[in-house]
């Protein structure tokens, strides 16, 4: 059976085994669970006490609270990710036998925070080598130890750049005389308005 | 099958029936935090000005206890074979029965341990990707690129947060293809006869 939420594949076998301990919380439970799954998918933070206080009633063991929280993030994430729209969401949950209430309760959180979740995605996407910051600064050599009236302007560039490989900040500086700065920034305006042109 | 124990090993030993059954057990816990997270020297030193003894002889004896755990718990040796092996030591029986005790309760911790140590190979941990399309570089306008960008994640060693590895490298479709292709046909090599028989016979 393809899921549109799975990514028209096939639900993973341990998505449906935990739907059914989902299925064991109250419907009202389930909606506050989702909230604060949803907090920590949004990267708020997740409280564990909160929900060990929701699952107490039903009496999970704290590996039941684990793995509903884990299947909540799933759907959710899954859900984001392939941009499925709630009611498609809830007729597939309840295909694979979770609770209309539930469903429902689920499907309003799920649109409530669809939009903010795949921001959050799209932030956290690869991405390699980010540019950090940008510093510069104008110099002007009078003379040098080979000329003695120099009389030249150069710029001094720090780039900090977050390493594409290791993920730590690696700092490049380098001096440009005025001709290849010019050349430099000339080309780099014609890739932003290349940029500019697709947004 | 029965422990050799060296004489060295025999010598170092002998420091633990000077001492009650309560400081043994001591020892074999410290003997086993030592295999977890290593030894320390003021624990040494702790017990050896409580006993009175030299610290070379506290550490003997906690050394000794721990080789001689490691070595049972590596070749699994039965309850027989283990009080026969330290028969040799000319312990009392109390002694010996502390010694089995300890084996028993901890022997599978161990092995758990041990077989954690060979971190030999890079294991996959995580693979992220990213689809572009390169429009245009410095030196050529209007193209259509499109590329795959992909960063592998490896741990080496046994938890996930043990030096991480990141690889990072790009491929275009085609290539992708025949990545995807090559990984199908080794996953179904799985599911060979020839594969299947192997793994039927080593349950």
């Amino acid at each position: 059976m393809r899921f549109r939420f799975c990514g028209d594949l096939d639900c993973p076998d341990w998505v449906l085994a935990e739907i059914s301990t989902l299925a064991k919380l109250s419907s009202v439970k389930m909606k506050l669970l989702c909230a604060q799954v949803l907090k920590d998918l949004l990267g708020e933070g997740i409280d564990y006490d909160k929900i060990a206080k929701l699952t107490a009633d039903a009496k999970f063991e704290s590996g039941d609270i684990k793995a509903s929280v884990a299947v909540l993030s799933f759907i959710f994430s899954s859900a984001a990710k392939h941009d499925v729209d709630s009611e498609s969401l809830s007729s597939e949950l309840q295909q694979l036998g979770l609770p209309k209430e539930h469903t429902t309760g689920l499907c309003r959180s799920y649109e409530d925070k669809h939009s903010a979740l795949q921001d959050k995605l799209r932030e956290t996407s690869l991405r390699l080598g980010r540019l950090e910051a940008v510093s510069w600064r104008v110099d002007y050599t009078l003379s040098s130890s080979e000329l003695r009236e120099v009389n030249e302007p150069t710029i001094q560039l720090k780039l900090q750049v977050q390493g594409a490989e290791s993920g730590s900040t690696e700092t490049a500086v380098f001096s440009v005389s005025a001709d290849k700065f010019r050349v430099l920034l000339a080309e780099l305006k014609q890739a932003q308005a290349l940029m500019n042109a697709l947004q | 099958m029965l422990l050799v124990l060296s004489e060295e090993h025999k010598e170092h030993l002998a420091f633990l029936p000077k001492v009650d059954a309560a400081v043994v057990a001591e020892f074999g816990r410290i003997a086993l935090e030592f295999l977890r997270r290593g030894s320390s020297p003021k624990i040494y030193e702790g017990a050896a000005r409580k006993l009175c003894v030299s610290v070379e002889m506290v550490q003997h004896g906690v050394e000794g206890l721990m080789f001689l755990m490691t070595e049972s718990s590596k070749h699994m040796i039965s309850e027989v074979d283990f009080l026969d092996s330290v028969l040799v030591l000319g312990f009392g029986d109390e002694l010996n029965q502390i010694l089995l005790q300890l084996y028993e309760q901890h022997r599978s911790q161990i092995r758990s341990i041990l077989s954690q140590l060979p971190s030999n190979v890079p294991a996959y941990h995580n693979l992220e990707w990213r689809l572009d399309v390169q429009l245009a570089s410095r030196s050529l306008r209007q193209q259509i690129v499109p590329m795959l960008t992909l960063r592998l994640l490896l741990t080496r060693g046994c938890d996930s947060h043990s030096d991480q590895i990141s690889r990072v490298f790009q491929t275009d479709p085609r290539t992708l293809q025949h990545l995807i292709s090559t990984l199908e046909v080794a996953l179904a090599t799985m599911k060979t006869s020839h594969a299947r028989r192997i793994l039927r016979n080593i349950k």
